[in-house]
């Protein structure tokens, strides 16, 4: 019986190996999503959502027992990653909300249009620790705290032979700043005031880059998520999307390669329209991650020879369809997407009330 | 029907230009519900604009951001205008979802669009939505979710509508993140909407207007 080194080692390079376009022995599978497995496991959301030993626990555990996974996206979880990144108040189980409902992104404008000018005359890194301090207070102190138990959630994914994937996400200033403004403020600062939003993001992207080049360092990370969610191609119009957008990317996929990790452009939303320019990213090196809303068929016609594509069983499909649907679905990614440069995962989070049963044949199908 | 200079402004986006043209037309004294109707006009073109994909989301916030900008001087007339609107939406983030924005954007696109809004908010209890109906002769219902798990309360949402015997009046629309053709199968919707401009077009041809 293989060892769980060795179990690591093939799980490691059936995920490599789909990364540089080769075939590999099978399609590798790395579910992803913290809610699901505190349901599964009989874990309290409030739990799952601030309490990171029990967290990574439920999550390692519940997707270990779905059978043979190569991977798990991120180990480790706490939700005050989600008003570090995106600069928004949260709606916390067991503090705002019942104990065992699911946390929220509490949308509001609590960054201002002068804290554009404020960055720049600051610099990114000293407004962005007062901001936290004084519009999101405990965020830093708690994020701090967690951070420092994400080499934890490695090693437990080590000794179950799964590879921790991708534990850690970066992503562009557009996505902090839209999170902080709220996106109708901020799309509409992209038209009224686009030179001091691009003054702006110049100045964060730097810092932006160096934290992620450190987490990459400072955590030995494999990949990393490089994540996008409102700077989609479907709520930006082209030309606010070559300006605000996709040189930010390119940047950080840049750092991020040069730092040795795997980039996984985790996209939700509908990327489709500009699927043909992440093609400048460089060949086999990156993986596109996909939520079920991009044409992943489509992907696969447009960057099918140059760059891994992940996904994307939609959380409707998880939450509300059968196993034999969910087998068909990922029978069908398999043969279409894959089965060279394929990783096979739910689109974005596995959904909290998705159906055991269907979580499991979404596994079963590699296997 | 050739367009006038403060519709092609609106669906140029030329916002500096468009509020002058309404301010112009104010100090001549044309009618408040005929400017209204030539900056519907220009919501049309966005419209169309955006149905062809030289306008995205963005655009369309920011030309129903114009929109209330240089429609604000006409609402103090508006209101002694008998009719100024094509019908009623009443419109919420199902109970359990407190997400904002998606409902807000079609808010906003909808109101532009001569469709008046009765914006329930979030979190909205399925009982609201009969209230509200009842109240404003609304033909009109949008529900709005992020949530897979509110599937079933939006469900709830419009069989509670359907047993306060209002199921026949409304055309009730759906959108939403995890939203698609299934999730409208399954809570009991007439029609899925993509987008908001989806929602336009739909909610126009249950109102008939062209």
């Amino acid at each position: 019986m293989a060892t769980t080194e060795e179990l690591y080692a093939v799980h490691e390079k059936r995920i490599r190996d789909a990364v540089a376009l080769k075939t590999p022995d099978r399609v590798p599978v790395i579910p992803n999503g913290p809610a699901w497995p505190g349901r599964a496991m009989g874990v309290k959301i409030s739990e799952i959502a601030t309490n990171p030993p029990v967290s990574r626990k439920a999550i390692v555990d519940a997707y270990t027992g779905l059978g043979d996974i190569d991977g798990i996206q991120s180990p480790a979880y706490h939700v005050c990653t989600l008003s570090m990144m995106w600069l928004s108040k949260v709606k916390v189980p067991g503090r705002d909300l019942p104990d065992d409902e699911l946390w929220q992104v509490d949308e509001a404008e609590i960054m201002k249009l002068e804290d554009y000018d404020a960055i720049v005359a600051e610099g990114f890194g000293p407004w962005l620790e007062r901001y936290y301090k004084e519009r999101l207070p405990g965020t830093l102190e708690t994020f701090g705290a967690f951070a420092a138990t994400i080499p934890d959630a490695l090693a437990l994914c080590r000794e179950r032979g799964v590879v921790p994937f991708t534990p850690a996400v970066a992503t562009i200033p557009y996505e902090y700043f839209c999170g902080g403004r709220s996106m109708k403020e901020f799309l509409l600062d992209l038209f009224r005031h686009g030179d001091k939003v691009q003054a702006a993001m110049d100045a964060a992207l730097p810092v932006l880059i160096e934290n992620m080049r450190g987490a990459i360092r400072g955590l030995g990370l494999m990949g990393l998520w490089i994540g996008g969610w409102r700077s989609a191609g479907e709520f930006v119009s082209p030309r606010l999307w070559n300006r605000f957008v996709f040189p930010y990317y390119k940047a950080m996929v840049e750092a991020a390669l040069e730092e040795g990790a795997i980039p996984v452009l985790h996209f939700d939303a509908d990327w489709t329209r500009d699927l043909e320019r992440l093609r400048e990213f460089p060949k086999g090196k990156c993986v596109l991650s996909l939520d079920g809303k991009t044409d992943i068929f489509k992907a696969k016609e447009v960057l099918g020879d140059h760059m891994c594509i992940m996904g994307d069983v939609h959380p409707g499909l998880l939450a509300l369809g059968s196993p034999e649907e969910v087998t068909a679905y990922c029978t069908r990614l398999i043969s279409e997407i894959g089965p060279a440069g394929f990783i096979l995962s739910s689109g974005c989070d596995v959904p909290i009330d998705a159906k055991y049963e269907n979580v499991k044949a979404m596994v079963e199908a590699v296997l | 029907m050739s367009t006038s200079p403060l519709a092609q402004a609106l669906g140029d986006l030329e916002e500096d230009k468009a509020i002058v043209l309404v301010a112009d037309k104010l100090a001549k004294g044309e009618p408040a519900l005929a400017i209204l109707e030539e900056l519907q006009a220009g919501m049309n073109i966005v419209g169309e604009r955006f149905e062809s994909c030289e306008y995205y989301l963005s655009e369309l916030i920011y030309a129903a951001d114009i929109f209330k900008k240089a429609g604000a001087p006409l609402q103090e007339e508006l209101k002694r205008s008998p009719q100024t609107s094509y019908g009623t939406l009443v419109l919420g983030t199902v109970k359990n979802d407190i997400h904002e924005f998606g409902k807000d954007i079609v808010a906003t696109v909808m109101s532009s669009n001569g469709i008046k809004v009765i914006d329930l908010g979030v979190n909205v209890e399925p009982q609201a939505f009969v209230v509200a109906i009842k109240e404003n002769k609304a033909t009109l219902v949008g529900m709005s979710c992020l949530l897979t798990t509110v599937f079933d309360d939006m469900r709830e949402a419009i069989q509670t509508i359907k047993d306060a015997g209002l199921r026949d009046q409304v055309t009730i629309l759906i959108g939403g993140g995890p939203v698609d053709q299934a999730t409208a199968d399954y809570v009991g919707a007439d029609h899925y909407c993509r987008t908001a401009q989806d929602g336009v077009i739909a909610a126009k041809n249950v109102l008939g207007v062209s």
